[in-house]
């Protein structure tokens, strides 16, 4: 299932397809979040804005506003 | 030397250099160009250690210094460390850099950690893959250093490209190409054995230290105790200091012949230093808790617990380790807000950070709060100079949300905010940095403030011994003449002459020039005196008041403090220092600008005058309108 970033649940994966604003595509891939690689739902903030995202090893904090743009695949049980 | 942040570069800097800095575990700690210089075979060789950056795409200032160097660096070699445990996204940086055709080294750092996570990697097929040489150290106990300056000194440049940058067409897909290469690679040199047991570890922290509640309450508690403990552990060894420098003052009036020299010495400089050393413990301590706190990558945890509740007053997340940072020095925190992607927060972030009170205000705090709140502890074990202490620090953090938020709606600007911030592994704080930040920050207060603060109090105590034409002549003759009463004996005699040389003063005119001003507010001339020496820096206040209530106290028996509880207004003959004044002087020195050192660094980094005029009128006004109210509610 295609969705966003900002609407997964804490714990839950999926894998990056797209990401639409261009300077965020690529910070995201210097920080080692690779499209076409996992990505995981660490934490999301206790006010529900940041959220803590990994991937392999890279382990960051992203706002919600910037996970919009992020197209998943979401991974299903 | 660059490289990804986190990864123990300063502490490999530190290690070539002996040349001590600051290094912390936070992103972008390092926000100054570091320059050291090390021997090889009795070769010097110079070594700059730039901003942590992830790419030569630039995202914020620090990586933008960090990008320029490089590309402008012509036959330097360039030393790129890299987290071993993170090896695919750190070789991203370092094959941008080979595509420069730059002169390159591979320093795999943090050997230690990638063992204890059971891996291993084949540095010569690395090395062989790369086209370059590649070193592994552990740069917190200097293991594999002298393999890396044999690498430096043996250096022999190779030709060589990583990607043919002709074919990509943009700089995402440039990158995806680089990542598809680097994957390669790294399936063939990295070797797992089992689980990366220093991830799972550090989310189980994460799931206390990021909690809902116990995440809040944490870091609260953790406030806390710091002021706490600053108060209640510092206390004794704040009295030793004291104590000595009495001694030290009495030992030289008894010893060196009575005259000039020996006032200038006894009531300029020992009277000044002693006002300013006693402070030492309190500021080691405030230090070595910031470093603790960003050495663990603790810091990053509380940015992003905190960014949702600062965007509110056009702050940031990354904006709390400069506010944090604030509380121990505005200047260090000032340049640390570089980090700040977006131009309007960061400028708010360097506006405000100075209203949270720093280390220089301690000296002034305990002073004054020692003359109106009793040294007792508060439901058995809190100290309640302390606890009020905390609350002059909240005052602070307040008043720079509440100038936040003014400034967020009057700065416009169209740049989209945002808030990347990697999750450092949790390490144990390196003692030795911490013990190193300490050793450079007492030693910056003391002999970089110290001479400053030697200076002006020598030239207080000239302005404070010194008047105009024959004005002092005029007060000798006037108690000696015959027509005064001599029911006073010859001590109090003496104490009425100092009292009216000091207000017939060069000092004194200075003072009472600007008491109608600082009327309203309940001070008095002496404040004034101590407030216009202040205003190069808030310390000052302190020995300040030492010089001037030394100034004919002739044995040199009692300590400020004693000597400002004795002081009383000369109409009413009462104290001087009323809960009105005292609470008024507290107030203003919370929110005033009286730090040139500030006001350079905020204008080097706005690049722009206009800042740093409208933060000193702004914090001005507020601490002086404060004041008023402050002293009219009280008196």
């Amino acid at each position: 299932m295609i969705t966003t970033l900002d609407l997964l649940e804490e714990n839950e994966t999926g894998t990056i397809q797209q990401i639409n604003d261009e300077d965020l595509a690529l910070q995201m891939l210097t920080m080692g979040f690779i499209l076409g690689e996992v990505i995981k739902i660490e934490r999301i903030a206790p006010l529900k804005d940041p959220i803590l995202i990994t991937s392999g090893v890279n382990y960051i904090c992203i706002r919600k506003a910037d996970a919009k743009n992020i197209s998943i695949l979401k991974n299903t049980l | 030397m660059v490289g990804n942040p986190n990864t123990g570069k300063s502490t490999l800097f530190n290690t070539l250099t002996g040349l001590n800095q600051h290094v912390g575990n936070f992103p972008g700690v390092t926000v100054d160009k570091k320059v050291g210089a090390f021997n090889i075979k009795n070769k010097k060789y110079t070594i700059i250690d730039l901003p942590g950056t992830y790419g030569l795409n630039p995202c914020s200032e620090d990586e933008r210094i960090t990008q320029e160097y490089i590309q402008k660096s012509k036959k330097d070699i360039i030393v790129i460390v890299a987290d071993s445990t993170n090896l695919k996204r750190n070789l991203l940086l370092c094959t941008q850099i080979i595509d420069l055709k730059k002169p390159v080294i591979l320093v795999l750092n943090m050997m230690d950690l990638l063992q204890k996570n059971n891996q291993e990697i084949k540095i010569n097929q690395l090395s062989s893959l790369l086209g370059i040489p590649v070193v592994p150290i552990n740069a917190r106990i200097g293991k594999g250093i002298d393999d890396l300056k044999y690498a430096i000194s043996n250096f022999s440049y190779q030709n060589n490209s990583f990607v043919d940058q002709h074919h990509s067409s943009n700089v995402i897909d440039e990158t995806m190409l680089r990542y598809n290469k680097i994957n390669h690679i790294v399936n063939e040199c990295l070797i797992k054995k089992g689980e990366d047991k220093l991830s799972i570890l550090t989310k189980k922290i994460d799931n206390i230290l990021t909690h809902k509640i116990y995440g809040y309450l944490i870091f609260l508690s953790l406030l806390f105790i710091i002021f706490q403990a600053i108060f209640s552990w510092s206390s004794y060894p704040m009295e030793l200091i004291e104590n000595a420098f009495l001694l030290l003052s009495d030992f030289l009036t008894q010893t060196l012949p009575a005259g000039m020299l020996t006032d200038l010495i006894v009531d300029g400089v020992i009277a000044g230093l002693g006002g300013i050393g006693v402070f030492v413990p309190q500021i080691a301590m405030l230090f070595a808790f910031i470093t603790i706190l960003e050495d663990t990558g603790y810091m990053a945890r509380v940015s992003f617990l905190m960014d949702r509740i600062l965007r509110q007053f056009g702050l940031n997340g990354k904006s709390i380790i400069p506010l944090l940072s604030s509380t121990a020095c505005a200047v260090p925190s000032i340049m640390g807000a570089r980090t700040i992607n977006n131009y309007k927060e960061r400028l708010i972030t360097i506006m405000v950070a100075p209203l949270i009170s720093c280390s220089a205000r301690i000296p002034v705090y305990t002073l004054l709060l020692a003359l109106i709140v009793p040294k007792e502890s508060v439901f058995g074990a809190f100290n309640l100079q302390g606890l009020i202490m905390m609350a002059l620090y909240l005052l602070g953090f307040i008043a720079a949300l509440m100038a936040a938020l003014v400034m967020k709606w009057i700065i416009k600007s169209k740049e989209k905010s945002s808030f990347m911030l990697e999750m450092p592994i949790y390490r144990l704080p390196r003692w030795n940095n911490v013990t190193l930040s300490i050793y450079n920050k007492v030693r910056l207060f003391l002999f970089d403030a110290g001479k400053i603060i030697v200076a002006i109090s020598v030239i207080l105590w000239v302005l404070s011994s010194y008047g105009p034409d024959n004005s002092f002549q005029l007060i000798e003759e006037k108690y000696t003449s015959e027509h005064f009463d001599t029911k006073y004996n010859n001590d109090e005699i003496q104490t009425f002459i100092a009292a009216e040389k000091l207000e017939a003063s060069y000092a004194g005119i200075i003072g009472k020039t600007i008491e109608p001003l600082i009327k309203p507010i309940g001070f008095d001339w002496k404040i004034g005196i101590a407030l216009v020496t202040s205003f190069a820096a808030r310390e000052v206040f302190v020995s300040t008041m030492a010089t001037l209530y030394s100034v004919g106290d002739e044995d040199n028996t009692k300590s400020i403090k004693q000597k400002m509880l004795l002081a009383e207004n000369p109409k009413t003959g009462k104290p001087l220092y009323t809960l009105a004044t005292t609470l008024s002087l507290l107030i203003f020195y919370a929110f005033a600008m009286q730090c040139m050192t500030t006001l350079v660094i905020v204008h080097k980094e706005t690049k722009s005058l206009k800042w740093p005029f409208i933060q000193l009128i702004y914090m001005s006004s507020l601490a002086y309108f404060s004041s008023l109210v402050v002293y009219h509610i009280f008196s």
